[in-house]
């Protein structure tokens, strides 16, 4: 519903950056949040890039866990580019939605 | 006789048996027939060392808990773990425990390693101790990374073992980056503590032991730890069959993970089911006796072990794999190459031969809303 009421995008081409949602997960206890959740990423930026960028921003250490997961589902591919996982995950708004979250804890 | 029997009859109305299946038992790369290997199964599992809350040991830290019931079922799991990887180092997959017969000392000295004192190598003292560093007070609980992560650091004290512990972060394993650890000869475990620059001091400033390095074995044994998250609040279908080949591989060490909350020590599978070892029962503190023999039979699981089912798995996990030589990282690495070729079959993680360089991209801009 929310994401509906996002201004329905313009034609995009080859060369244009591409639309990106990154989302921290509900129940996420340790990553904290990120100051702003849409980006603009060109296409052929592979994800592990656009992973290292967010990392960088949230000064984690390299030792912590950070997951990228498309749709609240799959671990995507790190060596893919931006554009290939937007291509196949786009939602009907014309973003792509990503959730990261690290591990959950057990006693 | 007599009341070993009953003992072992009684246990059987507790825990379960394994189920009539013509599905093959998979137990950390070996593969079983319920109908014929049933002893077979059993003895591979309880050879496993088991680690449990346990309670009257030395206060860590001087003053801190004496028991972990309640805390520390993860890093019971990491102990698991990183004691199979000992195993294999020190006794080899094929070793087997039988309860009253003389082990060799080498048996000992890994068991000695994981004793609750505070001077054993990864003890629940050490690794409590060194969960600081990762920002975890004693008695946190911790996910499977961080005790990956605080193993690895203790590792660098173990030079009995040498191991070269690699944690392959962001779901990706870079195999050149695992060559250069495995080929150093320092004792330091840990990438992090080794720095590239090293190397070249090695071959620069001391030649000779640069000699003594060639003769030596130029592979250093390999734990890979792979921590993954396989979906948010339960695990992602499509990842079942890649999970159930990590039993399969003779370099398995199992999967150490859990049902949310409680973690677990995963060693196999059968069917649409894992088998596993639970931390979860409080065992008194065992202490060494006089002569230095220790009472290890509390260390094994003597009854048939626990199962349950794949999907109610959570989906925070470690995978581990141990690679005494490059001959069987090169065969591990095989394995997990043909694997992604099956179709149907979602890889939990990439292998590549080299990182993508990490430049810090101006092609990321905010989008102002």
């Amino acid at each position: 519903q929310e994401r509906s009421q996002n201004l329905p995008v313009s034609s995009s081409n080859i060369f244009s950056p591409l639309q990106v949602v990154v989302e921290r997960y509900q129940k996420e206890k340790t990553l904290p949040p990120l100051n702003r959740t849409k980006f603009l990423v060109s296409q052929d930026l592979p994800l592990s890039q656009f992973a290292v960028t967010l990392r960088t921003r949230l000064c984690l250490a390299s030792s912590q866990t950070f997951y990228l997961l498309v749709n609240n589902k799959g671990l995507p591919n790190m060596a893919l580019t931006m554009q290939e996982i937007y291509h196949d995950n786009k939602d009907e708004d014309g973003f792509l939605y990503l959730t990261y979250a690290s591990q959950e804890m057990f006693g | 006789l007599f009341l070993a029997t009953l003992t072992y009859d009684t246990l059987r109305f507790e825990y379960e048996d394994f189920p009539e299946t013509k599905e093959p038992v998979w137990i950390l790369g070996q593969k079983y027939s319920v109908f014929t290997e049933k002893e077979e199964i059993l003895l591979d599992v309880t050879s496993r060392l088991w680690f449990t809350y346990r309670k009257n040991f030395p206060a860590i830290g001087g003053t801190g808990p004496t028991s972990d019931t309640g805390w520390g079922c993860m890093l019971r799991c990491g102990q698991m773990i990183f004691a199979q990887a000992l195993v294999c180092r020190h006794l080899g997959r094929d070793w087997r425990w039988i309860k009253g017969k003389r082990q060799m000392d080498n048996y000992f000295n890994v068991l000695n390693a994981f004793i609750d004192k505070k001077d054993s190598y990864y003890s629940i003292h050490q690794i409590a101790q060194m969960g600081v560093g990762e920002g975890k007070s004693i008695g946190q609980w911790y996910g499977p990374n961080t005790v990956a992560q605080v193993l690895k650091k203790l590792a660098t004290f173990d030079t009995w073992s040498s191991l070269a512990v690699h944690i392959a972060m962001d779901n990706t394993v870079v195999m050149e980056e695992i060559r250069r650890l495995c080929q150093s000869n320092f004792p330091c475990a840990g990438a992090a503590a080794c720095p590239a620059v090293e190397s070249e001091v090695l071959y620069n400033g001391y030649p000779e032991e640069a000699r003594v390095r060639d003769r030596l074995s130029l592979w250093k044994p390999l734990v890979l730890l792979i921590p993954l998250r396989l979906g948010l609040t339960e695990i992602n279908e499509a990842y079942i069959e890649t999970l159930k080949h990590c039993f399969m591989m003779p370099q398995s060490l199992g999967v150490i993970g859990g049902k949310p909350n409680s973690a677990h020590y995963f060693i196999g599978y059968v069917g649409e089911e894992l088998i596993y070892l639970d931390p979860h029962t409080t065992q008194p503190a065992v202490e060494p006796g006089e002569s230095g023999c220790l009472p290890d039979e509390s260390f094994h699981c003597q009854h048939p072990p626990c199962r349950m089912s794949i999907a109610e798995l959570d989906p925070s996990i470690a995978v581990g794999f141990f690679c005494k030589t490059e001959e069987d990282f090169n065969d591990w690495c095989q394995h997990i190459k043909k694997l992604a070729l099956v179709r149907g079959v979602l890889p939990m993680f990439e292998l590549v031969e080299r990182q993508p360089s990490h430049f810090s991209n101006p092609d990321v801009l905010n989008l102002t809303p």
